[in-house]
């Protein structure tokens, strides 16, 4: 093939990618509006019956007000229009754009998500790969033991029990909140005092993860062990230290690489439980209010903001995979 | 604490060396009292059938034994060092320093995440001390690539195991070995994962090597064939013990014991006098005519896909009772022209005709029924049966999903298995309970239990050692006649296209560029490609000497023919 010919042929690729890319949100918003569309109620009711009144007609006027009087389906191509010009619409309630909403609330999930999340890959999977390279031994027991009782607990509970811990009877750290509020502060005490809030947020959100990666990485090194290119790297007189360090971790993280970025998507779902639990002032609480309010635009631009994180991340593992392996360029593995 | 070598001291003496098996094997120890040496520049195979303990001998040498499999006795001397009594720092020293040593499945002796040049780095600065110029080191690299006869070694060091082919990945294992110039090489079945012609090849550039510096060789292999080719001493070994040592040419042309005999027939050998004569008969029962597949293989994300073309215009004739040879090697299209008369694989183009009817029109139950005639036996006998299903159902599901009654279809599974040399019991038994040759049996039961007419057999003794293949080419050969089975029979190994085929086809690169009587092909081949692959049969100078043919037992009952049906 000639150069010329294959730029063009990998242009044509980029561009069927992309209208893929396109396709798929497109489906997501659908779903997602008929989702939240399924639920019981709707914004109106749930503002009328806060009012106290449920007058026929201020329920009418309400609907009118939001086009929730048109047909299921024009609210969809409406919807969708505005999915296209990536235009998220205003919040019935906070009245103020859904975009400024989200963006407001984004910072402060993000803090806590990708810290857990690289908190729980990292040091995940280092115990894992000390407990695959020892396994059988006591140390590999305790970690294998401490993996399960935290994959087996649930996040909210930990969340509470650590509060009750720390905060309730020892004192050590804030109970909730994303800072300490009417203070002044440097920026430096700022940041440490998020940090403090961090805490516990963080350690609950990332226990059950640290525990999945912990056991993959376990099972995967153990696997890898077992390889014919390690009794090779013996073969060639290598040392220990060399062997594990140039030959078993890329081998053995290709599996855990795998299930993390499709966790990473899921960990903004864990984010909504610990973000009520802790008050935490993410998008996860923003998700959270706005379900309770039937709040239709708020749910709607939070759900493609999210679909749209899940397919990057997938991207990004796509290319993290092929960074670690070759094969996968070619689709030769 | 090295001493100077003497130059005939031996670079490996192994000396009553016993090795334990765990508790609960098949028997207590893996090898029993085996003593031998091997001399600079000396080629000594170790030969025995899967199970002997040959591989466990060349594991000890380099104190690579798995976990629970103890050396007891014995010891093993490599270049005047006992790698048992050595610190950790001075058998790193040993491995990959005086001894190196290369395995059967070069694919998965490399680490497929590491561009193959810097595993051969790696090997040089684990050694080198003090540590070399990086400039230094890169150019050491080439010149071993080059060394072992790769092709543009620029490229080749940044690319991946995955990317080579069989012969390239092991060529960089051998060059790999070669870094540090070892005195001794241990080669564990080094050519048995590949295809003739580059067996050949690799054992001739392992021999070459061997000459250019003077090193010691320990080869594995449970080949005959190959001894004939390089060996200089030969040490065979069965259940552990060692039945019988000498010089090569001793041992092939005067072996001792009656194992060794054994193994040195089984060798199938193309000679001229037993081969086949042809009856061609006027109505071929199977017909397949311009056969077309290209595969898209799919790249990158941003790639247009590869095209591999798999069959370009096969066509071929199949009559009853007639066994044709299917010959080439890896990656020349046969296996997916088995596939495509199975209708397994879909062809792009062309017509296969069965009986007269139009085998590439039926779809669903039409399919179905057509699929009863034709029959196919797979290459991995572990991996085509499924482990958690009895031996007895395996072979019967297929009756019953033709209206067979369980009863019925039970009671002929264990007629089959009895039939292709098993007993009755092992129909109760799973898959796991039985040895490579046995499934490999249970293989051809559960595709004669369907009674076709035409048997596919793809690469269907290729996995198994060479005495096990002689007895399921027997096999073959009977129920062929019994049954007056056509066989299309798939294989890169010559000499058995010779043992058991009528008719011969030479595939290269999805194209028949040979055809006909096996007589023929063997003779007379017209193409240099064919010639090719006739030379690269291990040990076949010397199996083709006058004075040796006479020896050789052949397979039962091939001589008759399908006249005698």
């Amino acid at each position: 093939m000639t150069p010329l010919g294959s730029a063009a042929a990998i242009g044509l690729q980029a561009i069927s990618r992309i209208a893929q890319l396109v396709a798929v949100i497109l489906v997501i918003a659908t779903f997602n509006f008929v989702l939240v569309r399924a639920a019981p109620g709707d914004p109106a009711q749930v503002m009328a019956g806060q009012s106290g009144a449920s007058d026929p007609k201020l329920l009418d006027d309400l609907r009118k007000e939001y086009g929730l009087d048109k047909p299921y389906f024009v609210q969809l191509v409406s919807h969708l229009g505005r999915v296209v010009r990536l235009d998220l619409g205003y919040s019935y309630r906070q009245r103020r754009p859904v975009v400024d909403l989200i963006l407001e609330r984004l910072p402060a999930t993000l803090l806590l998500t990708v810290t857990a999340f690289c908190l729980a890959l990292v040091i995940g999977t280092a115990l894992g790969a000390l407990a695959g390279l020892a396994a059988g031994s006591v140390l590999d027991t305790v970690f294998t033991v401490l993996s399960l009782v935290l994959y087996a607990t649930p996040v909210f509970w930990l969340g509470l029990m650590l509060v009750l811990v720390f905060s309730v009877t020892l004192g050590w750290l804030p109970p909730f909140g994303y800072e300490t509020i009417n203070v002044q502060l440097s920026p430096i005490e700022h940041a440490l005092d998020i940090m403090k809030h961090m805490i516990m947020p963080v350690t609950s959100l990332a226990a059950i993860y640290l525990a999945i990666y912990a056991r993959l990485m376990r099972s995967s090194i153990i696997e890898v062990a077992q390889q014919d290119f390690i009794k090779t790297a013996r073969a060639k007189g290598l040392s220990g230290t060399r062997i594990v360090v140039g030959h078993m971790l890329r081998n053995a993280l290709v599996p855990v690489v795998t299930v993390a970025g499709m966790q990473a998507g899921a960990l903004v779902g864990g984010a909504v439980v610990i973000e009520t639990v802790f008050a935490w002032p993410g998008l996860g609480r923003l998700t959270f209010e706005a379900l309770l309010q039937r709040d239709y635009p708020v749910l709607l631009g939070i759900f493609l903001i999210l679909s749209i994180v899940v397919i990057a991340l997938n991207l990004l593992t796509d290319l993290v995979y092929r960074l670690i392996d070759p094969r996968m360029t070619t689709g030769a593995a | 604490m090295s001493e100077a070598l003497q130059p005939s001291a031996p670079v490996l003496a192994v000396d009553g060396l016993s090795i334990a098996l765990p508790k609960g094997g098949d028997r207590p120890f893996a090898v029993e009292n085996v003593s031998f040496e091997i001399k600079p520049n000396e080629v000594v195979c170790l030969v025995g059938e899967s199970g002997s303990g040959k591989s466990m001998i060349a594991h000890a040498v380099l104190q690579l034994l798995p976990r629970g499999v103890d050396v007891v006795s014995g010891t093993v001397t490599v270049a005047g060092q006992d790698p048992s009594k050595l610190d950790g720092r001075g058998l790193r020293k040993l491995r990959g320093g005086n001894a190196a040593m290369i395995f059967q499945e070069p694919l998965s002796s490399l680490n497929p995440l590491k561009r193959v040049g810097k595993q051969v780095e790696e090997m040089i600065l684990a050694h080198q001390r003090p540590a070399p110029a990086m400039a230094a080191v890169r150019e050491r690299v080439q010149t071993l690539l080059t060394q072992v006869g790769l092709p543009n070694p620029e490229l080749l060091e940044k690319s991946y195991p995955f990317e080579l082919s069989g012969g390239q990945r092991q060529r960089v294992m051998i060059a790999m070995a070669m870094a540090n110039r070892p005195a001794l090489l241990i080669a564990d079945e080094p050519t048995t994962a590949l295809d003739v012609t580059t067996q050949r090849q690799i054992l001739r550039l392992i021999d070459d090597l061997r000459r250019e510096r003077g090193m010691g060789v320990l080869l594995i292999t449970h080949d005959f064939g190959v001894v004939a080719d390089v060996a200089d001493r030969v040490v065979v070994l069965r259940h552990g013990k060692v039945v019988e040592q000498g010089t090569a040419s001793d041992v092939l042309r005067n072996p001792q014991a009656a194992y060794t005999r054994e193994l040195i027939d089984a060798v199938p050998k193309a000679r001229l006098a037993d081969i086949r004569a042809t009856i061609v008969r006027p109505e071929p029962l199977l017909e397949v005519v311009g056969l077309q597949k290209t595969f898209r293989v799919k790249r990158g994300w941003l790639q247009p896909p590869r095209e591999v073309l798999a069959a370009d215009g096969i066509s071929l004739t199949l009559h009853e009772g007639e066994t044709l040879a299917v010959v080439g090697e890896s990656g020349s299209g046969k296996s997916t022209l088995g596939r495509m008369i199975m209708r397994l694989t879909e062809p792009d183009a062309g017509a296969i005709r069965f009986g007269g009817a139009d085998l590439r029109q039926p779809r669903g139950e039409a399919l179905r029924q057509a699929r009863r005639q034709l029959q196919i036996v797979f290459q991995d006998p572990f991996a085509s049966l499924d482990p958690r299903q009895k031996v007895g159902d395996a072979i019967a599901r297929g009756p019953m999903a033709y209206g067979t009654s369980r009863a019925e279809a039970m009671a002929q599974a264990r007629k089959l298995l009895v039939r292709v040399g098993l007993s009755e019991t092992a129909a109760g038994r799973y898959p796991h309970e039985f040895s490579g040759g046995q499934r490999q049996r249970i293989c051809i039961a559960r595709a004669l239990a369907l009674k076709p007419r035409v048997l596919i057999a793809d690469e269907a003794v290729s996995a198994l050692d060479v005495s096990v293949q002689a007895q399921v080419l027997a096999l073959l050969a009977e129920l062929r006649r019994e049954m007056r089975l056509a066989m299309i029979f798939i294989t890169h190994d010559l000499r058995i296209a010779a043992e058991i085929a009528d008719r011969v086809i030479v595939l290269q690169r999805g194209q028949i560029v040979e055809e006909g009587t096996t007589a023929e092909v063997f003779t007379a081949p017209r193409q240099a490609y064919t010639r090719d692959l006739l030379d690269a049969i291990p040990g076949r100078d010397f199996f083709d000497q006058p004075g040796f043919a006479a020896d050789a037992r052949h397979i039962a009952g091939i001589e008759s023919g399908i006249d005698a049906v």
